[in-house]
């Protein structure tokens, strides 16, 4: 049809030419080159070149060149790039056109990625924060979500542990754990590693500890754009599981053009950001006479407290000099031996090119990041290829595919009572690392009782390692088959296959009694999806209506976890497989069980004059979940805008060029539970040889979605054309139906049930604002602000009454409880120290003694550009935020040994090593401070109090990075190179005595017990060089 | 089952309806130009709508949402075969063995609440109030052991009211399976009764909440009297003599192991007569035997000896917590041990030189640190921890029986005892009253049981806590904080608490 009309035209036009008696051939008339630049004369690459009116067009080169046949020589071309005013420039026969962009500093145009589909800016009526790949290249970050961190409002990204490769939480509007959304693919950021880091009092693994992320296996180079959707009417297209916000994670795609190489690199080096000052030998030995002479002065005072303790104390074990091992000369700096500066290197080379027809990108990567804890590292290889083709003008297909292999040399920290780190805390400084022949110093033979292990032959002698393969591929397929419909059809397979090995070699405290003690865990998964989606767009006069109809189903069959452990392997074998052991038993784990979730949706989005727009979406989804009966769940969102400086009485403004205002309301769901928890199940056992079953639960057959409805109400501004813009939002959330583990008598014969119950009502308020102060031509600065305020509040529970949480076997530190905010800590209440006596006092009554979430977050970035120099500097900031600092219980013991002196009073074991916080202590009568007076027979500290619940607000320097850029005026060789030196985390302003104030050692799996530190892998300060090489 | 699926499909076709119509109204209003398009264009549009309709049939046929898993069971297949009767009977058995109950923390937590023991461990305040007898409702020791008792209660209940269902069942066997759950549901009360109830007292109130069927299970339940607390233990192992008919070896249920509980229970509640006629049936049942004092102590190392008359056991695919909580390794420090065993059992074996027991105690091989506590080595074991749980043995018989008996009549059993231990034996002048008698048998009580759960229960039932623990010493544990929460106060908290 195309053809018939060009042949017509093309004949047309000879014939109107010739007339003219213009004898040039007319086939290279129609072709038009050029060069397409910006206001400094700098190409622009990737610009789009349109011939108007038309979906003909080309896209622009590295050194910003492009070649496009016309239609007609009179045609008109329109020449777009992101972040451009967009120009239109008729053609009028010219054969090299030349174009100078000026730089657009309004957003409006940008095209934002929505949720099955794309939408500009200005006519978003949801609340939804985007941050493309500029912003958060070259971060030395395993994970993609650290690098957006501080820099979108009502987005708290946490990071629990400095475990590379460890997940992160993510808080969107104080909801934890969004869901991803890969290029169009949903999954949940699982740990799929049955690994425990964690174990208890009684060497029983306890939670998981670390958190392996699954977004980990995204390699953030390959990422073009992230996109949150934070209210319910953005979000509500992925209804069961979008009630914590939804991430949409876009990759990199082909271009038309030269094919262009881009090599992007950078190594560094990191080191342990925060040491705690701990005592040298001398300081420690101090402390204990200190202790000793304390308790001898109160002693003399009133003995009684003494007996009541020790029957028959006999005070010589204060006065009684110390041993000769207290006098050894040895000063062994624990943290010292652990810690280690440590390389980080980062290698991705890609390509993206293509034509007309196709265009593509593929990219490898490799990343290598070794822990600043000894032994420790991440290494991840990633390859990835996303291919587009145009079979006809109505039809294009694709494909995206990425692998990744991750391997993992797991760090045995973080909530465990044999962690590396929790070991050298509290260690004694006078236990040498090695022993004169060589062999590690047995901690057992040294003043400190508190650690299980020397650490260094924890982390030397635990091997444990996590190697994941992932494999994500969709192929599609897009039939315009009218001018107004498209159809697109998808199908997706997302398949993991994980591998645990730990083995304990038998020289370690926790192999030694077993011969050594090994567990290897697999995991695999099969996740596919397919989406089927017919859309809609057209104008009318001034109405233009965008509508998409879908239907999607998404199942994960057959998950597998399988777990064996092994004990007693041959002495000297150097065998460390469990297969290799003699004592091979597999773990009973609760059954994994598949899910699938079958879905319809529908949007339309109606604007009139780009002055009002209206959105309304449903999404109707099935889940497995669920009973039948309650699989289906409906969740409707409307919104609305209105484009203010679109009125008249505002169209006239010169300084406020953008004015909208959004309402939205919707509701969202949560289905995450495990599965199959709406009947009763019975689980395998055994007994004396024979295999059983065991009721696992009550199931709860009224069991439904979680509901999360959201008011949001937000306006959207921009002065002088984008100088000054940003955005305010209040929205209000009220979390219905928690699917809770409620509370059960324990006469039902068991401890909780998942319920729907309960209601957590959260607010907040966001803003975000961008600025251009200064933009010459050789100097320019832009500013990001965003501040977020978020309150959340229990308004109701299972039972009228409060629950209570225990972070580990120790004791409940939790609280929920109507009127608290969620992650509340419970505890005694620290009254401080009584001038008189040093002693510390306690409140009678547990408590709620602060909690984990803040009240204020945010972040600011600065932006400088001189020349072909470039700097950029990231901070980020939280107010409010409190951290049970269970861990410092052990480096603040004052002197405290539990019975640690023999039958003839001598003192041989006190219970740890403390920090130099405790020069602070009371001393004398008089003495104003909030640290006890030292004591050997009193524990003058209380775990279980306010005591250690520490204010956690910080300031922090993310990220500095300085760049020279070289760009060629004639590209020969290449296009153009940066080269940058970074600082990661290079500076943090706290009150917190810990490693890190952004600690939550339980993984950030429970939000109930979120907000303790409990030894967590301390974080790193990361300095790189890198370069950013386009040929 | 069958129920579900059309259910779901019902629900499905509502769905493909709404987007069918919706598709439908598409069609329609592009039917115009529909006509007015080329070939081509048309059989696409044809292409996706086929595409649609077998997404649509392709889901329905593979049933996405009706997913079950490889490694679980629904409730309703449970009792519909002997097999799976027997299934549940294991799995009942596998519940005693919880880490919270006969794993390992119920008899560890009341030992280490006397003078038997202590606890050890990094510092943990819970843990620590265990051995200070200063217990919080929140403590989550005490928690997990009132919760694993209910769980083993919900096992035994939910065999009690299906065993009718089952076809085919022989009479024989399902008259011992329902004995073996009656057995272990007057087990749990008992434990319960004596942990959380004020059992030496059949006037009070705080009995324990009897739970006798598994259909309501989230009805929260009150405390009943101690006296009907009772009544309920002992009609259940009434019926559990009543039923049980088969001998499988003493790690499972047996008649005697019945009789012997119901010996206890009655010597608790005071029924002496009762508890010595009982004691006497499982004495004179072959299948048990004393050692003597040259191979006693292999009580502890091999399993299922003839002294244990209910021994829980565990294997290297099934380990107890007893090991690690009691021993850990050679050289662990006091920081390993949970619990440990304390100095002042160390002086009471010290008064007792010929008991032979007293082997069993180690205050000389463990680390500065644990001094002058010790470590008990009735769980040893380190490559193994597949150490038993001890629910009933001969030896606690005789001293039921001894006790029941008097100090006259009585002390025969309890010299009997002494004898197979290297003790020697006590004269009638020893034992002049029922004082000094009752002294003795605690005495002995402590000496053989220690570290396997009856000090405390023992020292509670004599009246005795005040005086040997101190006067501020509760005598039983606090209800859970989450099961007065849990049932809106419902269950009521102890008595000083």
């Amino acid at each position: 049809m195309n053809l018939t009309k060009r042949t017509m035209l093309v004949l047309l036009t000879m014939l109107a030419l010739s007339l003219t008696s213009t004898t040039v051939l007319i086939a290279q008339n129609l072709t038009v080159k050029g060069i397409v630049k910006d206001a400094e004369g700098k190409p622009i690459e990737g610009a789009s070149v349109l011939i108007k009116g038309t979906s003909k067009g080309a896209n622009t080169g590295a050194d910003g060149s492009f070649s496009i046949v016309l239609n007609a020589p009179n045609n008109t071309l329109e020449i777009s790039s992101v972040g451009f005013k967009t120009q239109n420039v008729a053609v009028k026969g010219r054969t090299t056109i030349n174009v100078t962009l000026e730089e657009a500093r309004s957003q409006l145009s940008d095209v934002v990625v929505v949720g099955y589909g794309t939408q500009k800016k200005s006519d978003i009526t949801g609340a939804i924060s985007s941050v493309r790949n500029k912003e958060f290249k070259d971060q030395p970050v395993s994970n993609l979500a650290q690098s957006i961190q501080g820099k979108v409002a009502g987005i708290l990204v946490t990071t629990p542990s400095g475990t590379p490769g460890a997940g992160l939480l993510v808080s969107v509007r104080g909801a934890n754990n969004p869901l991803y959304v890969v290029d169009g693919v949903p999954m949940l950021s699982e740990s799929n590693s049955s690994l425990s880091t964690s174990y208890n009092t009684n060497g029983d693994e306890e939670g998981s500890g670390q958190n392996i992320s699954s977004i980990s296996d995204i390699n953030p180079d390959d990422i073009e754009s992230i996109e949150i959707l934070k209210d319910a009417s953005s979000a509500s297209i992925y209804g069961a599981r979008a009630a914590n916000g939804v991430v949409l994670i876009t990759t990199k795609r082909g271009k038309n053009g030269k094919t262009e190489f881009s090599f992007n690199s950078f190594a560094g080096l990191q080191k342990v950001a925060r040491k705690i000052p701990f005592l040298d030998s001398k300081g420690f030995v101090a402390l204990e006479e200190d202790a000793r002479k304390q308790d001898l002065i109160a002693y003399n005072q009133d003995p009684t407290p003494f007996n009541n303790l020790y029957p028959g104390f006999d005070p010589a074990v204060l006065t009684n000099p110390l041993p000769a091992s207290w006098n050894t000369g040895v000063n062994t700096n624990w943290e010292n031996q652990i810690f280690r500066t440590a390389p980080i290197s980062n290698l991705q080379l890609s390509a993206r090119g293509g034509n007309d027809k196709t265009k593509f990108f593929i990219a490898g990567n490799y990343f290598d990041q070794q822990g600043i804890v000894i032994e420790n590292y991440y290494k991840r290889a990633s390859f990835r290829m996303n291919i587009d083709n145009k079979v006809s003008n109505h039809v294009s297909i694709g494909a995206n595919v990425a692998f990744t292999y991750g391997k993992n040399r797991r760090s045995f920290n973080d909530d465990t009572y044999t962690g590396i780190v929790t070991n050298a805390i509290g260690a004694s400084p006078l236990m040498p690392v090695y022993n004169a022949d060589g062999s590690y110093a047995d901690y057992t033979q040294y003043q400190a009782s508190w650690l299980s292990d020397n650490p260094v032959k924890s982390a030397k002698a635990i091997k444990a390692f996590t190697t994941n393969y992932r494999f994500l591929g969709t192929v599609f397929a897009e039939i315009q088959f009218l001018k107004n419909l498209k159809f697109r059809s998808s199908f997706t397979t997302d398949y993991t296959n994980l591998i645990d090995n730990q083995f304990f070699d038998p020289i370690t405290s926790d192999g030694a009694p077993v011969g050594g003690k090994a567990i290897e865990g697999n995991y695999r998964s099969m996740t596919w999806l397919n989406e089927n989606v017919l859309s809609y767009s057209n104008s009318f006069g001034k109405s233009t209506l965008n509508a998409i109809v879908g239907y999607t189903m998404q199942a994960s069959p057959n998950p597998e976890k399988k777990v064996v452990k092994g004990q007693g392997f041959p002495q000297g074998s150097g065998l460390e497989d469990v297969y290799d052991a003699s004592i091979i038993t597999p773990v009973i784990l609760p059954p994994p069980i598949g899910w699938g979730l079958e879905s319809y949706l529908a949007r339309a989005n109606y604007s009139y004059d780009e002055k009002y727009l209206l959105s309304i979406s449903a999404r109707y989804d099935g889940s497995s979940r669920f009973a039948s009966g309650h699989q289906w769940g409906l969740f409707p969102a409307f919104s609305a805008g209105w484009v203010l400086t679109k009125e008249k009485f505002l169209s006239k403004s010169e300084r406020l060029t953008n004015l909208k205002l959004r309402v939205s309301y919707g509701l969202t769901g949560d289905q995450e539970i495990p599965a199959a928890q709406f009947s009763n199940v019975w689980t395998p056992s055994r007994y004396d040889g024979n295999a059983g079953l065991r009721p696992f639960n009550i199931g709860n057959p009224l069991l439904s979605w979680q509901q999360n409805k959201m008011f949001n109400i937000g306006a959207d501004f921009e002065i002088d054309h984008g100088k000054i813009s940003g955005s305010i939002e209040y929205f209000k959330g009220d979390r219905t139906k928690l699917l809770a583990q409620s509370v059960l008598p324990a006469t039902s014969g068991f401890a909780s049930q998942y319920t729907n119950a309960g209601l957590i009502e959260n607010q907040g308020v966001e803003l975000s604002l961008a600025a251009y102060p200064i933009k010459t031509t050789n100097f320019s600065w832009n500013i990001s602000f965003n501040i977020s305020y978020i309150k959340d509040r229990i308004k109701s529970l299972y039972t009228d009454n409060e629950q209570l949480f225990a972070y580990t076997d120790l004791f409940p530190s939790h609280i929920l409880k109507v009127g608290q905010a969620v992650g509340t800590f419970l505890g005694y209440k620290y009254l401080g120290v009584d001038p008189q006596t040093g002693n510390p006092s306690y409140s009678d009554s547990l408590q709620p003694i602060g909690k984990a979430s803040p009240d204020y977050f945010g972040g600011l970035t600065n932006d400088f550009k001189y020349k072909n120099w470039d700097l950029s500097i990231v901070t980020q900031f939280s107010i409010g935020n409190k951290v049970y600092n269970l861990i410092r219980t052990t480096y603040q013991t004052l002197g405290y040994s539990p019975g640690g002196w023999d039958a003839n009073n001598n003192l041989y074991q006190v219970y740890a090593n403390n920090a130099t916080i405790v020069n602070k202590r009371w001393e004398k009568v008089g003495d104003k401070t909030d640290i006890p007076r030292a004591s050997l027979i009193f524990q003058n500290y209380n775990q279980q109090s306010s005591q250690f619940v520490e204010n956690a607000s910080f300031l922090r320097i993310r990220t500095v990075n300085l760049g020279y850029s070289f760009r060629p005026k004639h590209p020969v060789v290449y296009n153009s190179m940066r080269l940058y030196v970074q600082a990661q985390n290079l500076w943090v302003l706290t009150n917190y005595y810990g490693f890190d104030p952004e600690v939550s050692s339980n993984g950030g799996a429970n939000p109930t017990t979120a907000g303790v530190d409990y030894a967590a892998y301390p974080q790193a300060r990361t300095f790189t060089f890198g370069v950013n090489f386009n040929f | 089952m069958n129920k579900s699926i059309s259910h779901n499909n019902q629900n499905h076709r509502t769905g493909s309806a709404s987007v069918g119509g919706l598709g439908i109204q598409l069609c329609y209003s592009f039917s115009k130009r529909l006509a007015q398009l080329k070939g081509k264009a048309k059989s696409y549009l044809i292409l996706c709508l086929t595409a649609i309709v077998l997404a649509g049939s392709f889901s329905s046929c593979k049933k996405l949402l009706d997913v079950s898993s490889p490694n679980s069971v629904a409730d309703a297949y449970i009792f519909t075969s002997v097999s799976g009767l027997n299934n549940a009977r294991i799995g009942m058995y596998s519940s005693l063995q919880d880490k919270s109950y006969y794993g390992g923390y119920f008899p560890l937590v009341s030992e280490c609440y006397t003078d038997n023991g202590t606890t050890g461990g990094y510092d943990v305040i819970d843990l620590n109030d265990i051995a200070a007898k200063a217990v919080q409702p929140s403590n989550i020791y005490t928690t997990g052991i009132y919760q694993a008792i209910y769980n083993s209660i919900y096992g035994a209940n939910e065999i009690i009211a299906n065993i009718d269902k089952v076809p085919n069942l022989d009479a024989t066997l399902k008259s011992n399976t329902i004995g073996e759950a009656y057995f272990v549901r007057a087990l749990c009360e008992f434990d319960l009764l004596r942990m959380f109830g004020e059992h030496w007292d059949k006037t009070s109130n705080y009995g324990i909440s009897i739970v006798l069927n598994p259909n309501n299970p989230k009805q929260a339940v009150a405390r009943s009297t101690v006296d009907a607390s009772y009544k309920q233990i002992i009609a259940d192992l009434q019926l559990a003599i009543g039923s049980l008919n088969t001998y499988n070896g003493n790690q499972y249920v047996s008649l005697s192991a019945a009789k012997a509980l119901l010996a206890r229970v009655d010597l608790y509640y005071g029924d002496n007569a009762n508890a010595a006629s009982l004691a006497t049936d499982v004495i004179n049942d072959n299948n048990f035997s004393l050692f003597g004092p040259s191979n006693f102590a292999s009580i502890y190392t091999t399993k299922l000896t003839p002294e244990s008359i209910f021994e829980l056991k565990f294997d290297l695919q099934n380990q107890s917590s007893y090991n690690t909580l009691t021993y850990v390794r050679s050289d662990a420090l006091r920081t390993d041990v949970a619990f440990l065993a304390s100095a002042n059992l160390n002086t009471f074996f010290q008064s007792r030189p010929t008991d032979l027991r007293s082997a069993l105690v180690d205050y000389v091989n463990v680390d500065l640190s644990i001094q002058p506590d010790g470590r008990t080595q009735k769980y040893r074991g380190e490559q193994t921890k597949d150490n038993s749980g001890f629910i009933i043995r001969l030896a606690e018989v005789y001293l039921i029986r001894a006790e029941a008996l008097g100090n006259t009549a009585g002390l025969a059993d309890l010299n009997t005892l002494r004898e197979s231990r290297g003790m020697p034996d006590l004269a009638p002048s020893d034992v002049p009253d029922s004082i000094h008698f009752l002294n003795e048998i605690l005495d002995e009580r402590r000496a053989e049981l220690n570290f396997e759960g009856h000090r405390l229960f023992d020292l509670a039932r004599t009246n005795n806590v005040s005086t040997i623990l101190g006067s501020t010493v509760n005598p039983i544990m606090p209800i859970p904080q989450r099961e007065i929460d849990g049932t809106n106060g419902i269950v009521v908290q102890n008595p000083g608490y």
